[in-house]
């Protein structure tokens, strides 16, 4: 029971650090990102890439990977979703473009790396014990990390003019517009932030287990649930939502099989959608 | 040259079943404006309860009936909760909801078979002699893409086929009009799902056999960018989307041969264009080769 949780607290941390970003990119461009958890899996690759292809120890690598995956996301605001917006494209439109671009970037994954399972170069570490309560070092690591960017985000959103610009943008668009802050920067800057966040879950998803082409697509729906759970673009909400996911999902597995896990988001998240639409934090 | 001639029938057949498969999609979204990502779950819950049936005992076309209306019942018990939500939110829940009947079909080893699958059931055609049988199917199958296509444009061209339209341009008009648009929207996605069952069933008859590995979301998305491609809100468009469609996935999967290239990579690559063709239809084409722009809103 204890064991689970701690489980689910690990898990429920990389949902988070997803459920962050696609819950801000939501808000604030109007974008289900159905390429979100591919980003997770694009920064788990890269710092593949940077730590066994090139061998540079793993901080570095997984630094090189995630600013690396943020600055694709900003590229490719320029090419494609800077131009839909100009357009006027509805979020309709953006949902089908994000299922395309999903499918890009993973396919890309496979033709690049292959669609087996990779793992980082690490040293084995050894599984802490508490009186028979397993936790991995990387499960520790996982939880502080995570821990640690929810604080910075928390000190971004309130202290920073960029962090007040964007809850700004999220309240009301139209009165942020007329007051002059420079939408199209903070959107950049909402995909900055996002996409690091989840490339962060994404490596932080490889220390735990394997790292996998269809590892993003199997926590993107956790991460929606989480999403909607905390209200969509409510980055606190985001969190907690993550959390509860995480939990929900390890402790099924005291009665449910454990191929189950993933249909336990579901549920709670259609439960979700039918009883408060808005989410547990969100206000109507 | 008798290869190449049983390798154009098997791609007709598949090309007819996606063709299927697809109008009862563009039906739901093309005509109705509903955003069903979980399109396969019905064509998977056609095939399985037609099997499953017909391995319980009942008569082969009895199970046909039974599985394509079990489709559609479905189609409503997943609606009449989700309709209430918004466009996007209706999508993610339809999503899940594939999601979890395929991880049922995995799971549930007693009814369903599990990840081995489902085999030895009756087959319609089974008199037809071996050498003959695809053959057969195909015109099984062109048939019933041909029925499917004239009940649509009847129905289309119906009442009930402008209201449904209606609701797709503005909502709030049909409702203004005194029409029940929640009922209408119940019954597209009723219809959509039976032939989605259909169009499942079929699959399972070509290929003789049943594993939840047909059912991933990447399913839903080939009938997503077969409307598209065609011309959401338009029926030949979703045909000739459907044969654009599977020739390319036919003639890339030939190639192995031609080309220095492994069929995971090719497989990966092939993928790669059609992610890449839906993102430029949408930002250059959104109404697809045959859609009509000026009557066709992607945004509702």
């Amino acid at each position: 029971m204890i064991q689970q949780l701690i489980f689910g607290i690990v898990t429920g941390s990389i949902i988070a650090l997803g459920a962050i970003g696609l819950s801000m990119i939501y808000d604030i461009l109007d974008l289900v990102n159905f390429a979100h958890g591919d980003f997770m899996t694009l920064g788990a690759y890269l710092t593949f890439l940077f730590n066994v292809s090139l061998n540079l120890n793993l901080i570095l690598a997984a630094a090189l990977g995630i600013i690396l995956t943020g600055v694709i996301s900003l590229i490719l605001d320029k090419i494609m979703w800077k131009k839909l917006r100009d357009k006027g494209a509805g979020s309709i439109t953006l949902l089908i473009t994000a299922i395309g671009l999903a499918l890009v970037i993973r396919n890309l994954i496979v033709f690049q790396w292959g669609g087996s399972n990779v793992g980082f170069d690490l040293p084995l570490s050894q599984n802490l014990n508490f009186h028979g309560i397993m936790i991995s070092t990387s499960g520790v690591l996982t939880v502080v990390v995570a821990a640690l960017l929810m604080i910075a985000l928390d000190l971004i959103l309130r202290k920073t003019k960029i962090g007040k610009a964007m809850r700004a943008l999220s309240d009301n668009k139209n009165l942020a517009r007329i007051t002059g802050i420079n939408v199209d920067n903070i959107i950049l800057w909402t995909w900055g932030i996002g996409t690091s966040f989840a490339a962060v879950g994404g490596v932080l998803y490889g220390l735990n287990t394997v790292i996998r082409p269809d590892m993003g697509w199997f926590l993107l729906l956790p991460i929606f649930a989480a999403v909607i759970l905390g209200g969509i673009g409510n980055p606190y909400g985001a969190m907690v939502g993550g959390l509860i996911i995480g939990i929900s999902q390890e402790m099924s597995t005291i009665i449910l099989p454990s191929s189950y896990k993933i249909a336990v988001s579901f549920v709670i998240l259609i439960l979700v959608m039918l009883i408060k639409p808005e989410g547990i934090f969100g206000e109507k | 040259m008798a290869i190449g001639i049983s390798y154009i029938i098997s791609l007709l057949i598949l090309f007819g079943i996606y063709a299927i498969f697809a109008l009862g999609l563009n039906l739901e979204w093309g005509f109705t404006g509903i955003l069903n990502f979980g399109h396969v779950a019905f064509f998977g819950i056609g095939a399985y309860s037609t099997v499953i049936l017909n391995q319980m005992g009942v008569p082969i076309y009895i199970a046909i009936v039974a599985g394509i209306i079990i489709a559609g019942l479905f189609g409503v018990l997943v609606a009449l909760p989700a309709m209430r939500l918004r466009g996007d939110y209706f999508a993610i829940v339809t999503i899940g909801f594939s999601e979890i009947v395929r991880y049922f079909m995995l799971n549930e080893e007693w009814l369903t078979g599990g990840p081995l699958g489902l085999r030895d059931f009756d087959i319609p055609l089974s008199f037809v002699p071996s050498q003959y049988y695809n053959i057969a199917m195909l015109i099984l199958v062109l048939a019933l893409l041909a029925l499917t296509y004239l009940i649509l444009k009847a129905l289309i061209n119906s009442p009930w086929g402008r209201v449904l339209k209606s609701i797709r341009e503005d909502e709030d008009v049909s409702k203004a009009l005194g029409k029940n648009v929640f009922r209408y929207k119940i019954q597209s996605i009723a219809l959509g799902s039976a032939i989605a069952g259909l169009a499942g069933i079929l699959l399972a008859f070509n290929h003789k056999y049943l594993n939840p590995n047909y059912y991933m979301p990447l399913i839903t998305f080939y009938a997503w960018i077969i409307v598209i491609l065609g011309g959401s809100g338009n029926n030949k468009g979703t045909i000739l989307g459907a044969l654009i469609f599977w020739t390319f996935m036919s003639l890339t999967r030939f190639s192995p041969g031609y080309l220095p290239i492994s069929s995971t990579d090719l497989g990966a690559l092939r993928m790669v264009i059609i992610g890449l063709l839906l993102i430029v239809l949408m930002m250059y084409k959104p109404e697809g080769l045959l859609g009509n722009k000026e009557e066709l809103k992607l945004d509702i």
